[in-house]
C-alpha cells in the first residue's frame, strides 16, 4: 500500500478525477533554489504539509515569504488559523503579501482549527493556509484535511510543536526546522523525493 | 386566475405544527367568536362527523366527541393571505388579494408565455403553495368573475378564447352564481337550471325582468366588460413569523420551522425581485413562570451575514444550522420570526450551472464563499480582517473588521512603519532586558504634537538564546528595552 500511496502522489501522474492543473502551477515557489530543488519545485499546492519545530519566532514564518507573495499576487486568499501571535501587515505589505487577501481565523481549540481549515481548503478561493496547532489531535481529523487538500489547488501548512513527530500523521510531508546561526536547518521526517530518502539536514538562510 | 383557500386557517394551523398527527386525527373546529359562536372550519375528522363550516358551535359539540377547538383570527388569515399575494407575485405584476373571500386573483394572461402555457403555470403556482403547505383550489379564465367561479366549482377546465369560456360555463347550475335571492328565484320560477339556458335569452328581456344587475353579471363573466382590480403593493422587507403550537427545546429541532420559513422567505423575495445578504432570526420565548411574577423573555436575536446575497433556502439553512448549534437556548421556544430590512436591490443570480472551475482565481469584489459557514460556527469574532488605522505606532495600527462586506483597501505602510521593517508578528510591547547585540532598523516618532504622550522608539532586531528571532525597540525616554513582536 505504501507504494501507491507513493505512486499516485508522484507529481508526474496525472489522475483524471482531479481536474487537471496546468503543469506549473502545481507549486508555489519556496523561493530558495535548494528548498525547491528537495521539495520538487516548490511549495506544492493540494497537499497537507507538516513543519515541526519550535519555539515561535524563529524565522519558520518568513521561510514562506516568497509561497504568500506568489499566492497573493496570483489573488488566492491567505488564510492564518489560530497564530500565536497578531500579524503585522505593514511589514507583510513590502515583502508582496498583499494584505487585504490576508484572513486571520481566531480559534478556541484545536478541533476548531482543524474544522476551520477542512472549511478553507474546501473553497477554491484560498491559495495558502497556515495553521497553528497546540497540543496533540485526532489522527481522523487530520485525515479529513489532508483528503480536503489533496481536493483543493492550495497548500496546506500545519505548524505543530516538535513533540508531534513521535505521532504518526497522515500529512502528506513533514518536515522539522531548527534554528540555525543564520537561518533553518530542514530535515525530512516523511516525503517522496531524493531528499526524503537520504535523510539529510538542509540549511536555508532566512533573511 | 382565481385561487381559492378554503383550508385557509387549518393549513395556517398545521403550518405552525411540526407533528401533523394532532391536527388529523382528532376532531378540531376552528371557531368564530361572536355571540352565537360557529365553526369556521373543521379538518377532515370532524367532517367525516357531520361538523360542517357554518354549523352553530352548539350542534358542532353535540355530534363530535370532545373535539379540539381553536379560535378564529381574522387577522392572521388577512395576513396569510398578504403573504401569499407576495409570494404569488413572482408569477404575476397583477396580483389582487381578497381576504375575506380568502381568495387572490392572479392577471396571468402576459405571464403564460414565459411559464409554457397556462396548464404548465397553473401546475407551477399549485406546487409552490404546496411548498408552503397550503393546498388551494386554482381557476382559470378569462374574465375575473369566470375564474372565482370555476376554482369554486373546483372545475379544471382553461377556456381559452370566448367560444370555450361560453361552453365550459354552460353546464353550471345556477345557485353557484352570486345573485341576490330574489334574481335566483326568479329565474328558477321560468324553470331556468343552467347557465347555458340564461345565456340562450334574449338580452333586453332579460334586463327588464331581472335588472341591469345580471347582465352586467353575465358580461363579466364573459368577460364582455372589462374589471379593473386594484394591484397588490407589497411592504418592502422581509418580516415573517411563525407560531410554534409546542415548545421547542432544542436547537436542532428548530430546523423544521426554520426551513418552513425560508422557503417562504424565498418564494417572497422572488415575487419581490430581491435578494438579501443578512437576516435576522428572533426566537420567541414562553414566559417564563417565575414563583410570584410572570416574567416576559426578551426574544433570542440571532444575526446571520453571508459573504454574498442570495435566496435560496437550501443555501441559508445549512448556514443557520450551524449557527443555531452554538445557540443554547434560554427557555423553551414558542415562535420564529425571520425578518430583513436590508434587501438588495439586484436580484440574485442563480447558483451558475458549472461550479466554478478550480484553480480559477477567485475575483476581487468576493470574499470566499467559505466566510459565512466558518463566522457561523466560529461566532463572528473569530473571523478577521486587519486594516490600516493610520496610526504609526505598531500595537495601534490595525484594526480588526469582523463583518463580511468586500474588501477594503489598504493603504501602503506609512514612510515612519517602513523604518521599523518588515516584521511579520505582533505583539503587545513587553519589558525586557537589554540585548546583548541588536541589529538597528531606525527611529519611530509619534505623538510629539501631544504633551507627555510622544513616542520615540529605536527598532531593533535581534536573536535570543532559544534561536528566535525578536522584533524590539528601545524607548528613548525611559532606556528600556521592549519586545514588540517576532520578526519572522
Amino acid at each position: 500500500m505504501p507504494g501507491i500511496d507513493a505512486l499516485l502522489d508522484h507529481p508526474a501522474l496525472w489522475r483524471g478525477r482531479s481536474a487537471a492543473p496546468a503543469a506549473n502551477a502545481s507549486v508555489w515557489p519556496s523561493g530558495h533554489p535548494a528548498l525547491n530543488r528537495a521539495l520538487g519545485g516548490g511549495w506544492p499546492r493540494g497537499q497537507l504539509i507538516e513543519l515541526l519545530g519550535a519555539p515561535f519566532g524563529c524565522g519558520e514564518t518568513r521561510l514562506l515569504v516568497p509561497m504568500l507573495a506568489a499566492c497573493g499576487r496570483e489573488g488566492y486568499w491567505i488564510a492564518l488559523l489560530a497564530p500565536p501571535a497578531t500579524p503585522w501587515l505593514p511589514g507583510w505589505q513590502p515583502l508582496g503579501i498583499p494584505p487585504e487577501r490576508v484572513l486571520l481565523i481566531r480559534t478556541e481549540h484545536d478541533r476548531d482549527t482543524l474544522w476551520a481549515g477542512e472549511q478553507c481548503l474546501r473553497d477554491p478561493a484560498f491559495g495558502v493556509l497556515l495553521a497553528w496547532l497546540g497540543g496533540p489531535v485526532e489522527t481522523a481529523l487530520l485525515r479529513r484535511l489532508r483528503l480536503a487538500a489533496a481536493e483543493s489547488q492550495a497548500c496546506a501548512i500545519l505548524y505543530r510543536p516538535p513533540g508531534a513527530a513521535e505521532q504518526p500523521s497522515p500529512a502528506h510531508q513533514r518536515l522539522h526546522w531548527r534554528p540555525d546561526t543564520d537561518g533553518l536547518e530542514l530535515h525530512c521526517l516523511k516525503g517522496i523525493g531524493d531528499w526524503a530518502r537520504s535523510g539529510q539536514a538542509l540549511h536555508i538562510p532566512v533573511p | 386566475m382565481a385561487l381559492e383557500l378554503p383550508h385557509l386557517a387549518l393549513e395556517t394551523l398545521a403550518r405552525a405544527e411540526a407533528d401533523r398527527s394532532r391536527l388529523t386525527e382528532r376532531p378540531l373546529l376552528v371557531v368564530e367568536a361572536s355571540a352565537t359562536p360557529c365553526v369556521h372550519a373543521a379538518n377532515r375528522a370532524a367532517r367525516r362527523a357531520g361538523a360542517r363550516p357554518g354549523m352553530a358551535l352548539a350542534d358542532a359539540l353535540a355530534i363530535l366527541d370532545t373535539p379540539e377547538l381553536v379560535e378564529h383570527d381574522p387577522q392572521t388569515q388577512t395576513t396569510q393571505i398578504a403573504m401569499l399575494a407576495g409570494v404569488l407575485l413572482q408569477f404575476s405584476d397583477h396580483v389582487h388579494p381578497e381576504p375575506e373571500a380568502r381568495r387572490i386573483l392572479l392577471e396571468v394572461g402576459r405571464s403564460r408565455r414565459l411559464f409554457g402555457g397556462l396548464a404548465a403555470l397553473r401546475e407551477r403556482v399549485r406546487e409552490t403553495l404546496k411548498g408552503l403547505g397550503f393546498h388551494p383550489r386554482i381557476g382559470v379564465a378569462r374574465s375575473p368573475t369566470a375564474a372565482r367561479l370555476l376554482a369554486t366549482l373546483r372545475n379544471s377546465a382553461i377556456p381559452e378564447d370566448s367560444e370555450a369560456l361560453r361552453r365550459t360555463l354552460s353546464p353550471v347550475p345556477l345557485e353557484t352564481l352570486p345573485l341576490p335571492a330574489a334574481t335566483r328565484e326568479g329565474l328558477r320560477a321560468i324553470g331556468l337550471r343552467r347557465l347555458g339556458d340564461l345565456l340562450r335569452l334574449a338580452r333586453p328581456e332579460l334586463a327588464r325582468r331581472h335588472g341591469p344587475e345580471l347582465l352586467a353579471l353575465l358580461d363579466r363573466l364573459l368577460g364582455r366588460r372589462t374589471e379593473t382590480l386594484p394591484r397588490f403593493d407589497p411592504p418592502p422587507e422581509l418580516d415573517l413569523s411563525l407560531r410554534l403550537e409546542h415548545e421547542i427545546h432544542a436547537t436542532g429541532a428548530l430546523a423544521f420551522p426554520l426551513k418552513r420559513l425560508l422557503r417562504q422567505a424565498e418564494a417572497h423575495l422572488r415575487g419581490l425581485n430581491r435578494s438579501l445578504q443578512g437576516m435576522t432570526l428572533e426566537l420567541k420565548h414562553r414566559e417564563a413562570h417565575a414563583r410570584i411574577t410572570a416574567t416576559r423573555m426578551a426574544p433570542t436575536r440571532i444575526t446571520l451575514e453571508r459573504g454574498d446575497p442570495g435566496i435560496r433556502a437550501e443555501d441559508w439553512l445549512p448556514l443557520w444550522q450551524t449557527r443555531l448549534e452554538r445557540e443554547v437556548l434560554p427557555a423553551p421556544v414558542i415562535g420564529l420570526r425571520l425578518r430583513a430590512t436590508r434587501l438588495l436591490d439586484p436580484p440574485a443570480q442563480g447558483a451558475s450551472l458549472l461550479a466554478e472551475t478550480p484553480g480559477h482565481p477567485p475575483s476581487d469584489a468576493q470574499l470566499p464563499a467559505a466566510l459565512a459557514r466558518l463566522s457561523a460556527r466560529l461566532g463572528e469574532q473569530a473571523i478577521v480582517r486587519l486594516t490600516a488605522s493610520g496610526i504609526p505606532r505598531p500595537e495601534a495600527a490595525q484594526g480588526a473588521r469582523h463583518d463580511l462586506d468586500a474588501a477594503a483597501t489598504h493603504p501602503p505602510p506609512t514612510p515612519a512603519q517602513m523604518i521599523c521593517g518588515t516584521a511579520l508578528w505582533l505583539q503587545d510591547p513587553r519589558p525586557i532586558p537589554p540585548p546583548l547585540q541588536a541589529h538597528g532598523l531606525g527611529r519611530l516618532e509619534d505623538g510629539w504634537w501631544d504633551r507627555g504622550q510622544d513616542v520615540r522608539r529605536d527598532y531593533a532586531v535581534t536573536r535570543d538564546r532559544q534561536g528566535r528571532r525578536l522584533w524590539l525597540y528601545r524607548c528613548l525616554r525611559s532606556g528600556q528595552w521592549f519586545r514588540q513582536g517576532y520578526w519572522g
